[in-house]
């Protein structure tokens, strides 16, 4: 370890980024302090132009500029590495390895198989005193055919966050489908008390189905059951909570915006009020799918996203993806400052959270998973940590989990901590 | 672990011509020791293996172009001889997931059916992931999301189902899409109109509702196109609501001003209405055919509106609600009007014989009547739509059962209608698997050929056709507006149309299924026609056009829907091309690419260079040509088609050149040739679709072990030239289709 940034001046060029830079040697064994209340996770598709993303020799960098104004609360690493995700199908296991650096199982059958991903392990745990335990968000509407990398069931591609080894979870691109699952459709505890006995007869219903079925088959219908058993507690949750101010005042989201931009941000925006309002302290969100071709004219780029990352150096090409990558930044820029302006108790929403925002590829031209682009917001920073070594994106996980006060002593093939985030 | 394993195939008796095949011409490779690509072919073979053989030899994909091959009589006996050892072995039904969900259409099209109520599911419930191009078949999940979007569509739909009004004043908001050209009179809007849109809605109860109406505004917030003064009709089902004035702001005036007061609010009854707004035709407006060529407006940089354009209507309320009354729902529900137990016990039971598909006994009515008395019918509807019974598909064991059986007949049932209706069966067919009658010689068929002139089967269209030919991704195609300025979404939905009315035209016509290749007509409206540069085609309406060669058109190869969604959105790509051919007309997909991609040499920027000779280069990369020599040469066959569909001869000042050829070996340039030279052998053809269509049927990927059953139903529909309901029936009547094993 050479410095830290408490020796360094908190910022040495106004609007930059000047993110102080530690040498790292080896995970560490310990992780810091300062207990945070919520994660999240947030994903952009095929890597990054690495060159542009990783901060120079005086801290700044072209695609991670618009975290400026909240660049005390950043920390970028450099050189992380998630080895399980390599395959015959490297979008599909970018994307389904990134929360759970584990080996996706090669069937486009229902028999697939992945392993749990973190934010679900952080959402059996912390998650466990909210309405919500964790939310999935996405922004792809629809889904499309043949754009699935060959082998592998699109569940891989597209579901970020996984439950168990064979549950991937959906996620929730509408706004007011979110608006609904956080504030509920207007009917209150009426409501809530219908859907209670509902559940209750369907529980024994399916417990009923069981009693005929084979062993695997029996497996199945037990996870329907957990199914039932969270939503009835998620029901309780809500029914302590119903009446609450916070709850009626919010604007109910009627469509879809039209632009990419304007729906990101009403996406984050809902982010927002989840976390203020204590529904949930575990987020995912995917801001778009592996081998994407959404175009980005809003920032000049009319070529898809997904040939351009194949960019075989052409500087053009190069300069194109940082585009993107950079517009993605901003948008979570707009989250992070969000955060910052909303209280919570005697800090900032952004003060007690650590978000984790990055790729589970490195260099697409070559659908590699070394060097990804990885940075952490919230309770961090500002720091640019550099591993001398390629080491497990794992080890961020456990870090996270380990701040959020969920004690593990491995997570996949993590080898230590990330003791200065 | 499977409890069948694939009987040995003895290859031992000399007589068989393969054993002779496969030493002059195999066995260099396919040996014990070196076993390329794990197949040994100088010992006793599997099943499993066999079928390998079998397709790699039947689309003549081995051995690789540019060794020796075999003469077309041998490839011909040898799989002749093989397949029939392969087809005379015990079948193997294989098993279907006991538990599969109705996906997002599924469940749609059962609520149209059961209730008469048409919802958008989009609202409700997240899009189905896919799986072997289908998305009906990773359907075996239910997490505690799910399982609450369930509880909260159910509580919509039975809402409205029996008319009580919401918990709270919702809404409904329906965008133009940006690059809609609304100059001129739209598909679904009335004669005399132009531009504008019309959306089907559900009003939830009796009550007041808020309409607003926006218009389309440029970067700096002007309303854009809006020189002359215009009229802008908002009506109802047709009727006039409103008329309202467009008028450019004077002076400083701003432009929010403009359709600031496009709202109205007044009664409406609850049910299904259709919203529409669009602006009148100016009467000295040129008509659209005398603009030559078409031009698209709704890029403001490049190609102006020239008059303004609606954004988006939006439907706000119910405000002071009262049930509605008579909706068609109603009617359909309410078999009954007396508020007694007695006729809710009617409505119930009639509603759950078809939502649970199987009759219903008094056990199975004890809950819902519970609910009812609790909740009234409202609460019953919901809890039913929400009871696994409905909401999965499930196939059980018998008791006792070892290994293949046939499933019930009222499993069989559901598999027919979720098969050609993607959706429950009617009461004609349930009744027909109560008595245990459809597999009574004959019935079965007459079913199929009933229930494909149903209307229902318009889902053979829209959900199985529009995922096999990609058609579903048209909605994600954005071409680069500076290389194609006239790309804009009349052409988008013009595209969609044009094939599946083709598909339809195969299916209600019941023609042979090879002319979906080679049509000599298609579908055209004037937008479209224009698009590929043939006259005399006018106005919106879609109608039948007879082709000649010269078009370059007729037949799915040439459709613009298939060939733009292979595109890039700045060029073609022959390798998505060619591998769209190679998956889902060919039916020899190629396998993936290795785990580590080698990278692509640097790209010379002085150094001009076409499209052919960059993947090309790719191509000298040894561990990307054996796959990438099988998928370019046929994508490139279809060069002359650039990235939207049109017709060029030449790119960038030089000659297209395309020429390709097929794994079998034949060469041939252009797409009229690559569509023979499918042509010459049809089986390869309708052996993909028969494997799509029983993917789809099964809600499983296809094994090797129904290579037979696909064969068969390709044998049988031959004898009746390839006519899509002989292909269907055959399906239907497949041991895969009939049958299932245990684990």
């Amino acid at each position: 370890m050479i410095i830290t940034g408490k020796h360094l001046a908190r910022r040495t060029l106004l609007g930059g980024l000047a993110l102080p830079l530690l040498d790292s040697m080896t995970p560490a064994f310990a992780a810091a302090p300062k207990p945070v209340k919520r994660l999240g996770y947030y994903y952009i598709p095929m890597g990054a132009n690495i060159a542009k993303w990783t901060p120079g020799a005086d801290g700044n960098s072209q695609i991670l500029a618009p975290l400026a104004k909240v660049r005390d609360h950043v920390t970028v690493i450099t050189n992380l590495e998630n080895k399980n995700a390599y395959s015959p199908g490297n979008h599909a296991t970018a994307n389904s390895g990134f929360l759970s650096c584990a080996k996706a199982k090669m069937t486009e059958g229902s028999d697939y198989e992945l392993g749990v991903t973190v934010d679900q392990i952080a959402a059996k745990e912390i998650g466990r005193e909210t309405p919500l335990p964790s939310l999935e968000l996405a922004m792809d509407l629809h889904n499309s055919v043949g754009n699935c990398d060959n082998g592998f069931a699109c569940v891989y591609q597209n579901s970020l966050s996984w439950s168990s080894a064979n549950s991937p979870l959906p996620a929730e691109a509408h706004p007011r489908l979110v608006f609904e699952r956080l504030f509920g459709d207007g009917g209150g505890s009426a409501e809530l008390a219908k859907n209670a006995s509902i559940l209750d007869w369907i529980r024994s219903d399916i417990a009923g189905l069981q009693k005929q079925l084979g062993a695997g088959d029996r497996a199945k219908v037990g996870n329907y059951l957990e199914s039932v058993r969270e939503v009835e507690r998620r029901i309780q949750m809500a029914e302590k909570r119903a009446g609450d101010p916070a709850m009626r005042d919010a604007d109910r989201p009627i469509g879809v915006p039209a632009s990419y931009g304007d729906h990101a941000r009403l996406m984050f925006d809902l982010q927002v009020l989840a976390f203020q309002a204590d529904i949930t302290r575990v987020l995912s969100f995917q801001m778009a799918r592996e081998a994407s071709t959404r175009t980005y004219p809003e920032v000049g780029v009319n070529d898809p996203h997904h040939p351009l990352s194949h960019h075989s150096n052409d500087p053009e090409k190069l300069e194109s993806l940082a585009k993107v990558n950079a517009y993605h930044v901003g948008l979570f820029a707009y989250f992070l400052e969000k955060l910052q302006a909303a209280r919570d108790g005697d800090a900032t929403l952004l003060d007690n959270c650590l978000l984790m925002f990055g790729s589970g590829m490195g260099n697409p031209d070559v659908h590699d998973h070394e060097n990804l682009p990885i940075l952490v917001a919230g309770a961090t920073g500002p720091r640019h940590i550099r591993y001398k070594e390629a080491t497990p994106l794992a080890n961020v996980h456990l870090t996270l989990l380990s701040r959020a006060g969920v004690r593990m002593d491995k997570f996949a093939d993590s080898n230590g901590l990330v003791a200065e985030l | 672990m499977l409890g069948f394993v694939f009987p040995l195939l003895v290859v031992a008796a000399a007589a068989q011509p393969q054993v002779a095949m496969f030493r002059n011409y195999c066995t260099g490779c396919h040996n014990a020791k070196s076993a390329a690509g794990g197949v040994a072919l100088d010992k006793e073979l599997t099943s499993d293996v066999a079928e390998r053989v079998v397709r790699k030899l039947r689309t003549r994909q081995m051995p690789p172009a540019g060794l020796p091959r075999p003469q077309e009589p041998v490839y011909e006996a040898v799989v002749a001889s093989m397949t029939g050892t392969l087809d005379r072995a015990k079948a193997d039904p294989g098993r279907t997931d006991t538990f599969r969900r109705l996906n997002r259409t599924e469940y749609r099209n059962a609520v149209r059916d059961l209730l008469d109520l048409d919802v958008d599911v989009s609202s409700l419930l997240p899009a189905d992931e896919s799986s072997h191009g289908f998305d009906n078949v990773t359907v075996g999940e239910l997490s505690p999301t799910l399982l609450e979007k369930y509880l909260a569509a159910a509580s919509k739909i039975s809402r409205l189902a029996v008319g009580v009004p919401p918990n709270a004043a919702g809404g409904h908001t329906v965008f133009t899409k940006p690059d809609l050209t609304q100059e001129g009179q739209l598909d679904g809007l009335p004669l005399g109109s132009r531009g504008g849109v019309t959306t089907p809605y559900n009003f939830p109860a009796d009550g007041e509702y808020e309409i607003q109406v926006r218009l389309w505004r440029d970067r700096d917030e002007r309303v854009e196109g809006l020189l002359d003064p215009h009229e802008l009709e908002l009506a109802l089902d047709g009727e006039r609501l409103k008329l309202w004035g467009v008028r450019r702001p004077q002076g400083t005036e701003p432009h929010h001003l403009v359709d600031k007061d496009f709202n109205v609010r007044l009664a409406v009854k609850g049910g299904p209405h259709d919203i529409t707004a669009t602006f009148l035709k100016r009467s000295g407006a040129l008509p659209e055919s005398e603009r030559q060529p078409y031009q698209a407006r709704f890029n403001a940089d490049r190609h102006p509106r020239a008059q303004p354009a609606v954004y988006s209507v939006s439907i706000l309320g119910p405000y002071n609600a009262s049930g509605p009354t008579q909706t068609p729902s109603q009617k359909r529900l309410l078999v009954c009007a007396e508020k007694t137990g007695a006729c809710a016990k009617r409505i119930l039971r009639t509603v759950l014989q078809r939502a649970y598909r199987r009759p219903v006994t008094e056990a199975d009515l004890s809950q819902p009547m519970r609910f009812y008395s609790q909740g009234g019918l409202e609460m019953a509807l919901r809890a039913v739509l929400t009871s696994p019974q409905f909401l999965f598909r499930i196939e059980r064991d018998p008791a006792g059962v070892n290994g293949p059986y046939w499933i019930s007949d009222l499993e069989l049932a559901t598999r027919l209608s979720f098969f050609l209706w993607s959706s429950i069966p009617d009461e004609a067919l349930l009744a027909a698997a109560e008595r245990k009658t459809l597999r009574q010689p004959g019935v079965l068929a007459q079913h199929v050929r009933r229930m494909l002139k149903d209307r229902r089967a318009s889902a053979l269209v829209d959900n199985f056709a529009s995922q096999w030919l990609y058609l579903r991704n048209l909605d994600a195609v954005s071409p680069d507006p500076r290389q194609f300025p006239d790309f804009d979404d009349n052409l988008r939905q013009a595209f969609r149309r044009e094939t599946e009315m083709l598909v339809d035209d195969v299916i209600r016509s019941d023609r042979s299924v090879l002319d979906l290749l080679r049509a000599n007509y298609t579908f055209l409206n004037e937008r479209l026609a224009k698009h590929y540069g043939i006259p005399g085609v006018y106005g919106n309406r879609f109608r039948r056009v007879d082709l000649d060669p010269s078009t370059h058109r007729g037949g799915l190869l040439s459709h613009g829907s298939v060939l733009t969604v292979t595109s890039y959105s700045t060029r073609t790509s022959p390798v998505i091309r060619g591998k769209w051919v190679l998956a889902n007309i060919l039916g020899t997909p190629p396998p993936p690419p290795p785990a580590q991609v080698p990278p692509l040499k640097e790209r010379s920027a002085t150094k001009a260079v076409t499209l052919r000779d960059r993947v090309a280069e790719h191509r000298a990369n040894p561990a990307c040509a054996g796959c990438h020599n099988l998928i370019d040469p046929v994508g490139f066959a279809l060069e002359n088609y650039d990235a939207v569909g049109r017709w060029r001869s030449q790119e960038e000042g030089v000659d297209v050149d395309a020429t390709g050829q097929l794994p079998d070996g034949s060469r041939f340039d252009g797409a009229a040739q690559l569509q023979q030279a499918v042509l010459k052998r049809p089986e390869n053809f309708v052996s993909t679709l028969a494997e799509k269509l029983l993917t789809y049927a099964l809600g499983r990927g296809v094994e090797n072990f129904d290579a037979p059953a696909v064969r068969r139903a390709v044998r049988e529909s031959q004898t009746k030239d390839f006519r899509f309901s002989a292909l269907v029936q055959a399906i239907v009547e497949s041991t895969p289709f009939q049958m299932r094993r245990t684990s």
